[in-house]
């Protein structure tokens, strides 16, 4: 972990709190938060501070540490939006389900083999991997179809990349989508039927897999 | 996630590609200056499906090189806060475990692993419940959240949780 490894620095106070597991009951009233500091800035930490996402707490060191917990409580309440936000930085851009990106790549893996007389075109393993990736969570026997009844959600709200999210999910009820997406629960009256009956459609749409729990 | 994008970007092609096979050795240099490839904005680059324009070439003023804006489609994969994904696990130790999914490596702290799991080191380091029904190890299927991204040059690194609803183990190797 040399990319983190950098500046791990933990708030003396909370140090306290750590050391076993037996403090459970401590730990689920303090409701520790871990922040990942998002855009790469140069002095990356893990800070373990004593935070709801509702106010700083006094464990934080300086005014490094008093700016995350700013950060923590705006991004508590960004997070289950970010899915949405992060729609409008990429626009033009079609979220695909993992079974329509396995139906691509493996098309564009077969055309490879016919261009594979020009050595110097070699796919990346960035490719295999996202191949594998969505070759082993196509769930899907008919990937168009699960489409074409997701998408009927969209008259309600529900964005692109949420859909995606469901659909990768396989969730068994409405309730697992509005724990899996939480930015749906705002919604959850008026959207709470028609997930149902999207749900109860594709079911018969997923591939049987003898391995899963 | 996986998304179907359009991007554009300028290449510079030397005048011993030109001739019958401009545009072909321009999809090719494309090809391999760009599939494999990560950038914050849009993840990785998994593959070029399709180019949809290929602009006028601008000589440059004092070397030979031409400069042709493309535009082409494909397929990236770049994972976002909130998200939830299905990845492997491929390493465990007392901090947490890594796990992968797609291109992208995720790490997930033992504080945000549910209390009820405790690390055992050994042979197999694993995380277990305490009545040991389930059981986190290399190999395991785990579904994950995302709550932070980082890019570096070459690639994102996530941070993951299991520690809400409906997250955790999937399927056991071993089970």
């Amino acid at each position: 972990m040399e990319k983190n490894g950098k500046g791990v620095s933990m708030p003396k106070s909370s140090l306290k709190s750590t050391p076993s597991k037996d403090d459970s009951s401590q730990k689920s009233k303090e409701g520790r938060k871990v922040q990942f500091n998002n855009g790469g800035s140069p002095e990356e930490r893990f800070d373990y501070s004593k935070s709801n996402g509702k106010s700083s707490s006094s464990a934080d060191k300086g005014g490094n540490g008093s700016t995350a917990n700013g950060k923590a409580s705006k991004s508590k309440e960004k997070e289950p939006l970010e899915l949405r936000l992060d729609q409008d930085r990429l626009k033009n851009a079609k979220c695909l389900m993992d079974s329509e990106a396995a139906e691509i790549l493996q098309g564009i893996q077969d055309q490879m083999t016919l261009l594979s007389q020009d050595a110097t075109i070699k796919l990346p393993v960035s490719f295999h991997k996202g191949l594998s990736y969505a070759q082993a969570n196509a769930r899907y026997t008919n990937t168009h179809s699960v489409r074409r009844v997701l998408d009927t959600l969209k008259k309600h709200g529900v964005v692109d990349g949420e859909i995606s999210v469901i659909a990768n999910a396989c969730p068994e009820t409405a309730e697992e989508v509005f724990a899996l997406v939480p930015s749906l629960k705002s919604k959850k009256s008026i959207l709470k039927e028609p997930l149902e009956v999207a749900l109860m459609v594709i079911k018969p749409l997923r591939k049987v897999d003898s391995t899963s729990v | 996630m996986f998304f179907h994008i359009v991007l554009e970007r300028n290449m510079q092609l030397h005048p011993r590609y030109f001739g019958r096979n401009l545009r072909d050795n321009l999809v090719s240099k494309l090809m391999k200056d760009v599939e494999g490839t990560c950038s914050g904005k849009h993840g990785f680059v998994v593959a070029i499906t399709g180019i949809e324009n290929v602009g006028k070439g601008l000589i440059r003023d004092g070397t030979g090189f031409v400069t042709f804006p493309v535009k082409y489609q494909c397929v990236v994969f770049r994972p976002f806060k909130g998200e939830i994904l299905e990845a492997v696990v491929t390493m465990v130790n007392k901090m947490g475990f890594f796990a992968e999914a797609g291109p992208v490596q995720i790490f997930v702290s033992n504080h945000l692993i549910s209390d009820d799991m405790e690390f055992q080191s050994g042979d197999m380091p694993n995380y277990t419940t305490f009545d040991g029904s389930i059981k986190i190890q290399k190999d395991s299927e785990v579904r994950l959240k995302i709550i932070g991204t980082r890019v570096d040059a070459t690639e994102i690194f996530c941070i993951g949780t299991i520690k809400d609803d409906f997250l955790g183990v999937i399927n056991d190797p071993t089970a």
